[in-house]
């Protein structure tokens, strides 16, 4: 096995690569063929648990560069996705656009609103831009309820199937492998854009906002383009949620999600985008656990003994990561890599 | 590496391309017909998602027992209801429920389905408006027909395969606007009226042209709305003030105990009610069960209406005998008191008959029904259905009949206890796009 330890690298290009041998190139091939054979062999409800992993995985990793990287903490990141699943819904279902055209609209129109609610970034940090951004998602909510002819109001919209070409992605295994491509598309861009310039100024506002604007990185500039980017993926992922429902309601993007989109970081291991995925499928597997134990439990004591068993799990777990390991579970999966390239010598 | 960067490429190339053919394409499956006639024991599921966290969980959790003590009652009987000798299951057939807890998210209520319909599961439940629409589309297409205790006017856009007990919203709180203006005695004016509701989508669905329109033509000045959280955190005490600013006389609205009873103390705490100094009345939709409102409230509720819900548990009819004979069999010394097991249990109840009539019309045993046997065979067929006179009218469903009843109960509090005032007809008043 060929992994990077020991490697010598040529030139800086090889050294950069995020896949720097032949054994890595072959474990990303096998990664992907049992990703996108899954529909061959899983069940309904394996494929709908994946299918909104994959898509709360693209609106987290967003979050992850607005707040892992930038340390700009948004609060109202359910907000941003209703945004781009209500620009969606309408581009669709109003104006009978194809999904192709109202995907990245969706992620556009998430993006502007994203740079909106950013502007106060410059001036506040900490509490008072998570206040902001909290309002943001109350704010994102009303105005899409009081704009009733256009979205619908309180009932919500209801979305046609996504047609790709002439292709009716209608089935849960289309949908499934439409929403894996993009989160795959969405992990590869996250993973560069913060190996760019951009990036880089990225880290240096969330280590030391002060000394970064005395190097001469321009705070707002990328303080808003950390919005933008972030919102973008918010955007998209809020489109996916509600062409998988084929329906859009507010009640689809509450605020208690936006917490646990910080909940998923904060146990993935912020500023890791491979603490994303790791973060979004513990709590998601630890949330399908709570609803397949809550029945079991009931069983053999009383209903209300299952209920709030998510929360209270998900609560839980977050709060030993936070004492236990602030780093998340990114870090205990370097440890291990640490260990097997250092193995026989590791200890 | 170059060569093995291309070969990773055009592999993902052939699995994409395959996997994305094997997705669209239609699945074929082998359907073995039933060889042996020998009676093999079989389970009728019924159930679906239950949102036992949130603000719906002790209503909610009431529904569960209804459902789970009327699965024991017809095992234990093998007839659908004591007033329903003649519907009977074979003794074969064993009722299991199947649920999950949705968490009121709608995220939730989709992997539940899933993992139910797998399950055999023929019927569904949805416990509130977002998990309805959430799981609409899904259920249309499979041909799966579901029982609520929500009542959203979105249920009444097509495709409507989600039945109620209960009047929609906004039909309910027209039925407590008829009641209002016909005591109305002042000739000099139009009675005020405003919407005082809850902060989320069930709470805003009335808050529609159709529903302005109709109170206007009913004879209403509309003074405006006012919305407060479902579950207050502060007394709404602006919200109540607007009113009294307002000079408004009648405000309706959707709200659950959790806000209705800091609603109204907080009313009376200024000055606000139908025996209070300034003369307003408050009028909920069905979720404010005055069942639940009175024992907490006591006299400082009166004259607060609530429409479109179920008989007071204290009136003797057979489907409130019914339920307390299941409380005291399978939970003696600790009854469920919520009036929600009333729906829990008519629920159940709908689902079985549902089930019933499909085996019925299509001689089919309950193993092998399909969901759309039991949409088209079952729930469209359930006409003039006795839940035991819990609900004003008996129910009848159908493919544009979502909404069970066909009348508005009005029930009133006076001096602490509940009086039923009326009834009013449903005007059907949420027109779908």
């Amino acid at each position: 096995m060929t992994l990077p330890s020991g490697i010598f690298q040529g030139s800086f290009k090889q050294d950069m690569a995020v896949f720097r041998t032949k054994t890595q190139w072959l474990m990303l091939l096998a990664l992907f063929v049992f990703i996108f054979t899954m529909p061959l062999y899983a069940s309904d409800k394996t494929l709908t648990t994946l299918t909104i992993i994959g898509i709360t995985i693209i609106s987290v990793l967003g979050l992850n560069i607005l707040t892992g990287y930038c340390g700009q903490i948004s609060m109202g990141h359910a907000g941003f996705m209703a945004v781009g699943g209500y620009a969606a819904a309408v581009l669709m279902a109003r104006l009978h656009m194809p999904f192709l055209v109202a995907l990245p609209a969706a992620g556009l129109a998430a993006g502007i609103v994203g740079i909106i609610f950013g502007l106060p970034s410059l001036k506040i940090k900490g509490f008072y831009l998570i206040m902001t951004t909290v309002a943001a998602q109350f704010i994102v909510l009303w105005i899409i309820i009081q704009m009733r002819s256009v979205t619908g109001g309180a009932d919500g919209l209801a979305v046609p199937k996504p047609e790709i070409f002439g292709l009716v992605i209608g089935s849960k295994a289309s949908y499934f492998i439409l929403v894996m491509i993009i989160a795959c598309l969405a992990t590869y861009l996250a993973k560069n854009i913060v190996r760019t310039r951009v990036g880089r100024a990225f880290i240096a506002i969330r280590d030391n906002d002060l000394a970064a604007e005395v190097m001469g990185v321009n705070l707002l500039y990328y303080k808003l383009t950390a919005f933008f980017i972030g919102c973008v993926y918010a955007g998209v992922a809020g489109a996916l949620m509600v062409n998988y429902i084929n329906y859009a309601n507010v009640e689809q993007f509450p605020f208690i999600n936006s917490v646990w989109y910080l909940g998923m970081l904060i146990v993935g291991g912020m500023g890791s985008t491979v603490g994303v995925i790791f973060g979004v499928i513990a709590i998601q597997l630890l949330q399908q656990l709570a609803t397949t134990a809550g029945p079991i439990l009931a069983a053999v004591m009383v209903p209300q003994a299952a209920a709030s068993l998510a929360l209270i799990a998900n609560g839980l777990v977050i709060i030993i990561f936070l004492i236990f390991e602030p780093r998340g579970l990114a870090h205990r999966w370097e440890m291990i890599k640490a260990y097997y390239r250092r193995w026989p010598f590791s200890q | 590496m170059s060569k093995i960067k291309l070969l990773t490429i055009l592999s993902l190339v052939i699995i994409l391309s395959l996997s994305i053919l094997t997705a669209c394409g239609t699945k074929t499956t082998t359907t073995v017909a039933p060889t042996a006639t020998t009676i093999a024991a079989q389970t009728m599921y019924i159930g679906g998602t239950f949102a036992i966290t949130g603000a719906y969980a002790e209503d909610t959790t009431a529904v569960l027992n209804g459902f789970l003590d009327y699965a024991k009652y017809v095992n234990d009987n093998h007839i659908i209801a004591p007033w329903y000798t003649d519907r009977t299951l074979d003794k074969n057939v064993t009722v299991q429920v199947l649920w999950g807890d949705d968490q009121l998210a709608p995220d939730k209520a989709l992997t539940i389905y899933d993992d139910l319909k797998s399950k055999g599961l023929l019927t569904e439940r949805v416990s509130s408006t977002a998990e309805g629409l959430a799981l609409k589309e899904k259920m249309n297409a499979d041909r799966i027909g579901a029982t609520s205790q929500s009542t959203s006017p979105a249920y009444l856009s097509p495709p409507e395969t989600i039945f109620t007990n209960a009047p929609i919203y906004t039909d309910s709180l027209a039925g407590a606007a008829d009641w209002f203006i016909s005591n109305w005695k002042d000739t000099t004016r139009k009675p005020r009226v405003a919407y005082l509701s809850a902060d989320m989508a069930s709470g805003r669905s009335i808050d529609i042209p159709e529903m302005q329109a109709y109170l206007e033509k009913a004879g209403f000045e509309f003074a405006g709305k006012q919305f407060v959280p479902l579950v207050p955190t502060t007394p709404p005490t602006t919200q109540l003030s607007w009113l009294k600013d307002n000079k408004v006389d009648l405000a309706i609205g959707f709200m659950v105990n959790g806000g209705s009873q800091p609603t109204i103390k907080e009313a009376v705490r200024l000055g606000m009610g139908t025996d209070q100094p300034y003369k307003i009345t408050f009028a909920f939709a069905n979720p404010a069960h005055l069942q639940i409102f009175v024992p907490a409230m006591g006299t400082i509720g009166n004259g607060v209406v609530v429409t479109g819900d179920f008989v007071a548990w204290e009136s003797n009819v057979a489907g409130v005998q019914f339920a307390n004979a299941l409380n005291s069999k399978y939970r003696a010394g600790n009854p469920v008191t919520n009036i929600m097991y009333l729906d829990g249990i008519i629920e159940a109840m709908t689902q079985v008959e549902a089930q019933r009539l499909a085996m019925a019309q299509t001689g089919k045993t309950v193993s092998q029904l399909k969901p759309v046997d039991v949409l088209e065979y079952g729930f469209y067929q359930i006409k003039n259905f006795s839940d035991g006179d819990i609900t004003i009218s008996p129910l009848s469903y159908g493919p544009v009949l979502v909404c069970g009843v066909s009348t508005v109960r009005i029930q009133q509090v006076q001096n602490g206890k509940i009086v039923e005032v009326g009834s009013a007809p449903l005007h059907n008043i949420y027109k779908h796009e």
